[in-house]
């Protein structure tokens, strides 16, 4: 899914987004994917985050046009709820310059 | 104050203290930055329900203040190379958040200083844990 970036405001001194900015172009387009896909049968609702990794090996800019794609990479259950382990990678489209790897785990209670 | 370098930069060195307070309508706020409208941040009678104190901040909330008080440090949040944190412990809605960092490790080749980051809540929780940060240092 790509996510035109554009307004961001609040950023480093030189007019990169922030980077928890991440939560908009790499994490809110494919969670929505995931948890919204009757076959994964995920309850939004009862979803809590676990862990979050981030790794930035380039920033991002205002006006970037960025791909983010995320695979499920590990499901457990244990103690009444499910882990779900995602890893994610962001594209830069102008160059295909990778600008964010994330890796989550996410909680699903009551699973 | 003047941005760390490689050289000024020692093992054991701390970033400022960064406390905020975080409020329902910062909350919301962010909900719609975001574009995260779990329940459980915005509903307190469904927070409740599924066993929460409350309605509670998003993580990546928290994260992003975190990313701050680093950011801060290093003297801007280009330089953050990663971050990685758990969730431990909800924080309320209404509750601060305070965030330390303090340099581990220094690598002289990569021109990387690694921190160990936290952040702890008002109600003295420990609300994120195993943190870790990665900081691009210039020479």
């Amino acid at each position: 899914m790509a996510d035109a970036i554009s307004g961001a405001d609040g950023g480093g001194a030189a007019g990169a987004v922030p980077p928890t900015f991440a939560a908009v172009y790499c994490l809110a387009p494919t969670l929505a994917q995931l948890f919204t896909d009757p076959e994964v049968g995920i309850n939004l609702a009862g979803l809590i985050h676990g862990e979050q990794r981030f790794e930035w090996p380039e920033p991002v800019h205002p006006g970037d046009i960025v791909d983010a794609e995320a695979e499920i990479v590990s499901v457990e259950e244990k103690r009444g709820m499910t882990f779900v382990g995602l890893d994610i990678l962001a594209t830069r489209q102008a160059d295909s310059a990778v600008v964010c790897r994330g890796r989550s785990l996410m909680i699903v209670r009551g699973g | 104050m003047t941005s760390p370098t490689l050289a000024s930069v020692s093992v054991g060195d701390e970033i400022a203290s960064l406390t905020r307070t975080v409020t329902q309508e910062q909350i919301g706020a962010y909900a719609e930055a975001s574009g995260d409208f779990n329940p459980i941040h915005l509903d307190a009678e469904f927070a409740t329900s599924v066993g929460l104190p409350g309605t509670i901040a998003h993580g990546l909330l928290e994260m992003g203040i975190l990313a701050d008080a680093i950011s801060r440090w290093a003297g801007s949040s280009e330089a953050l190379a990663s971050l990685e944190v758990r969730f431990s412990k909800p924080l309320r809605a209404g509750e601060s958040i305070t965030c330390n960092g303090k340099v581990v490790a220094v690598d002289e080749d990569q021109g990387l200083a690694t921190m160990d980051v936290e952040a702890v809540s008002s109600r003295g929780e420990r609300v994120l844990t195993n943190g870790r940060a990665v900081v691009r240092l210039t020479r």
